[in-house]
């Protein structure tokens, strides 16, 4: 009966959440200035020297163990921050790419491509990331260093330069590249 | 009661008509070459209707036994086609996707054996209870069915949702339309495993309203424009300017 109980439960929040899902759609926007409004600014640098396992290192030879966890604890939590804000990024720019792989102009699709691509890469590596961060957040002792974030996010940003430059002043741009 | 023997045969005729009514509108179309096994799909389901519907009002007498293996034919072909439906949107959803195309597919088989495996399981551990053996492993196997179908679904919105792929609205439609008909399936078959067939009719005349729904969502869908994608004519981000900017520097140092 408890078996029974749960498949209902499952079954009644699937079709909840498929009639939330349409409804969002349904309301969703393909607005570029909207959707890119949305965006938040990541600080590479920054994360770079938060996930840096030199300065963890300095950091705990430096400081008492007790000090040092609640400052790597901190450190982590920021770098979640940092991580979910590019994964979000990812996302809306992932949007934009979509719209731009579509345009007449085989180097703004061409970019726009590039770009899919790129916040694929950026959405995959957060996961990792944020399952590493989680986990040393909960073991203190684990090394952290969540590889290829900050590349991407940077090749990114690349990306939707070059888009911006196609789409305000596509020739000359091209020409200079 | 005597409503819902009413509301029972109004219902499953007149979400067959709307489907037939589909199926011309899909072959007219041109539907074919993009959703070939959706197609067959509804033509099948229009096919099920006739081929029941002459059975049930045949002059000719139609055994019980000659009534339930062509409805379990049927009803075979339907669920087999759906799995195949759930493919077909999986790679409509990757095809613009070929860096996830991999990723997709290799979870999407790693999903279907889980839920395959806890389809197996819960038939071992809660076996349907009931009259007749025969009706018993039809109750546990559309259940197993609907954990699998729903449990697929499930993955492909949540893979995509967290990827944000864009769904063309024909396919979003169709696995919409599934995923509606595919929860409250698994929600009635698991119910109906459990209860006597006194309570079925109901069960029955929600399933048939739902499958009437879910005609309705596929034709609103298929019927209406494929929504545009606007080019981001002047909306890129203004601010972060200055990272742009250096972004840019380096790009034309290089």
């Amino acid at each position: 009966m408890t078996i029974t109980l749960v498949l209902v439960l499952v079954g009644l929040l699937a079709l909840a959440g498929l009639l939330v899902l349409a409804r969002v759609r349904a309301g969703s926007t393909t607005n570029m200035e909207s959707l890119t409004e949305q965006l938040c600014s990541v600080d590479v640098d920054a994360f770079r020297n938060l996930v840096d396992p030199g300065e963890e290192q300095y950091l705990r030879a430096n400081l008492p163990e007790s000090e040092f966890r609640k400052i790597q604890r901190e450190r982590i939590l920021a770098a979640i921050e940092y991580v979910s804000c590019a994964a979000r990024n990812g996302s809306i720019l992932m949007r934009v790419g979509d719209a731009a792989r579509h345009s007449p102009d085989p180097s703004m699709a061409e970019a726009g491509e590039k770009l899919i691509n790129t916040a694929i890469r950026l959405r995959l590596y957060s996961l990792r990331a944020m399952a590493t961060l989680y986990l040393g957040l909960i073991l203190p002792g684990v090394r952290i260093s969540p590889a290829g974030i900050a590349e991407s996010y940077e090749q990114m940003t690349r990306l939707v330069v070059l888009l911006g430059c196609f789409q305000h002043a596509p020739q000359g741009v091209a020409a200079a590249l | 009661m005597l409503l819902l023997d009413y509301l029972r045969p109004s219902l499953w005729i007149a979400s067959h008509l709307l489907q037939a009514t589909l199926l011309v509108l899909l072959v007219r179309r041109g539907f074919f070459r993009q959703f070939p096994i959706f197609v067959i799909y509804t033509a099948s389901e229009v096919l099920q209707f006739v081929v029941i519907f002459i059975m049930l009002h045949s002059p000719v007498p139609v055994s019980d036994a000659q009534y339930f293996y062509t409805y379990a034919f049927f009803s075979a072909a339907s669920a087999s086609l759906r799995f195949g439906i759930i493919y077909e949107v999986f790679t409509h959803l990757f095809r613009d996707y070929p860096a996830l195309s991999r990723l997709g597919r290799t979870l999407f088989r790693a999903t279907a054996i889980l839920l395959l495996v806890l389809a197996v399981f819960l038939a071992r551990l809660a076996p349907a209870q009931g009259v007749g053996r025969l009706m018993v492993m039809v109750d546990v196997l559309n259940r197993s069915v609907s954990i699998l179908q729903c449990g697929l679904l499930a993955f492909l919105f949540l893979f995509s949702g967290y990827f944000a792929l864009s769904w063309r609205s024909y396919t979003f439609g169709i696995a919409l339309g599934l995923g509606v008909y595919a929860s409250l399936e698994l929600t009635t078959s698991a119910i109906r495993s459990q209860i006597e067939p006194v309570g079925r009719n109901l069960l029955d005349g929600i399933m048939m309203a739902t499958y009437l729904g879910c005609v309705l969502i596929w034709m609103s869908y298929l019927l209406a424009p494929e929504r545009e994608t606007q080019s981001p004519s002047k909306g890129l981000p203004t601010h972060d300017l200055e990272t742009w900017n250096q972004e840019l520097q380096r790009l034309l140092q290089k």
